[in-house]
């Protein structure tokens, strides 16, 4: 593939060269990807929230300034990711029959899970059974390594929400693991609640 | 005093595993953890949940997918978007400070296939509309306003069009310009 060669000039003021098209993919797309299939827990979900994401920032390059490009494709994946919960949430609401064809059974096996995404596939799985509110918080911070005021900032919520739902979150994480850590004695659980 | 009155609050609890703790309120909660083992194990939880995610590796995305992303700006619809600011240049689209290169993404696997698909769009928008008139004259009042919804409409659903769903639009053209041009057999078919 011919590399393709920016078009304009740096920018005279900062010296910021305007990236390609090419270099907005290349430099972005794994971490998108990364961030979409966390919090889908599966390949097609991610892909399609990925390639919405990049549609997303192609429509609206113009309104882009420069130096909030990971903040704003946190902000538009996680969006769409909460959109697509709440869409399908009102799906299976709507129409109860056509949850049948959602249940497991043609999910993939733990170990095609692994190596399309090189998470414990037990880990992967104890994140999509949190709440999508409680999984953004808790994946943007310790996935992505947002502080608490980007994570704010990002999902439109309080400091103080965000606190609780990390909190709550990786309470119930934890939980779902217990078994994956056999050195801590299990009155521990106990002790926490 | 050796017993504390009160345990760190769940979000204090939190932001101390994070780092989010200021400096007195840090000193404060480690002074607490130092004599509550209750504390200090919920602690303990929220640092192995964390740790538990963070053995998180790269993911690689998958080539078809970087593909579709490669060609978005060529696939991309645009006009019902917001690319007020774009302008096209000799080499390339600019959006704002931005420059998107109209090279493709990849050498086409059949050079004459998108003129031929352009050509094709062209002559099925003629057929198209003179399907129309013909309907228009040949159908009833009543049929014509149930099958031709009113000029609105129709603009409205090609803008909210994605991508994806414009597979959907191009068998019957092809099938219109099969049939108009009249291809003979064993033709680019």
């Amino acid at each position: 593939m011919p590399e393709a060669a920016p078009v304009l000039p740096a920018d005279a003021a900062d010296g910021w060269v305007a990236p390609t098209w090419d270099q907005v993919v290349r430099e972005h797309s794994a971490r998108v990807y990364r961030l979409a299939y966390r919090l889908s827990g599966n390949q097609q979900d991610a892909e399609d929230l990925t390639q919405e994401t990049f549609v997303r920032v192609f429509r609206s390059l113009a309104d882009f300034s420069p130096g909030t490009f990971e903040g704003w494709l946190h902000r538009i994946t996680t969006n769409l990711f909460l959109d697509m919960v709440r869409r399908r949430q009102r799906i299976r609401f709507d129409a109860l029959p056509e949850d049948t064809e959602r249940l497991p059974g043609s999910a993939p096996s733990p170990e095609q899970v692994y190596a399309d995404t090189h998470l414990d596939p037990q880990v992967q799985a104890a994140l999509d059974a949190l709440s999508p509110e409680f999984r953004v918080a808790v994946v943007l911070c310790d996935i992505e390594g947002l502080t608490y005021e980007e994570i704010a900032a990002t999902l439109g919520i309080k400091l103080g929400t965000v606190r609780s739902r990390i909190h709550r979150g990786r309470v119930q994480l934890r939980e779902a693991l217990a078994h994956l850590a056999p050195r801590r004695p299990a009155a521990a659980e106990e002790v926490i609640r | 005093m050796s017993i504390p009155e009160s345990h760190l609050a769940q979000e204090a609890i939190a932001a101390l595993v994070d780092g989010e703790l200021s400096g007195g309120a840090a000193n404060r909660a480690a002074r607490h953890l130092t004599g509550c083992t209750q504390c200090r194990l919920a602690v303990q939880a929220q640092r192995e949940a964390k740790a538990a995610l963070q053995r998180d590796a790269d993911v690689a995305v998958p080539g078809a997918l970087l593909s579709r992303l490669n060609a978005i700006p060529f696939t991309a619809d645009v006009s019902g978007g917001g690319l007020g600011g774009l302008s096209a240049a000799a080499g390339g689209l600019t959006a704002g400070s931005w420059a998107i290169p109209l090279a493709p993404p990849e050498p086409p696997a059949r050079p004459g296939h998108a003129r031929w698909l352009r050509r094709g769009m062209t002559g099925a928008l003629a057929g198209l509309g003179l399907g129309v008139a013909v309907l228009a004259v040949g159908l009833p009042a009543a049929e014509r306003t149930k099958d031709v919804p009113p000029p609105g409409s129709v603009a409205g659903a090609v803008r909210e069009t994605l991508p994806t769903e414009r597979t959907d639009v191009v068998p019957p053209v092809v099938r219109t310009i099969n049939a108009v041009t009249a291809l003979p057999p064993g033709g680019p078919n």
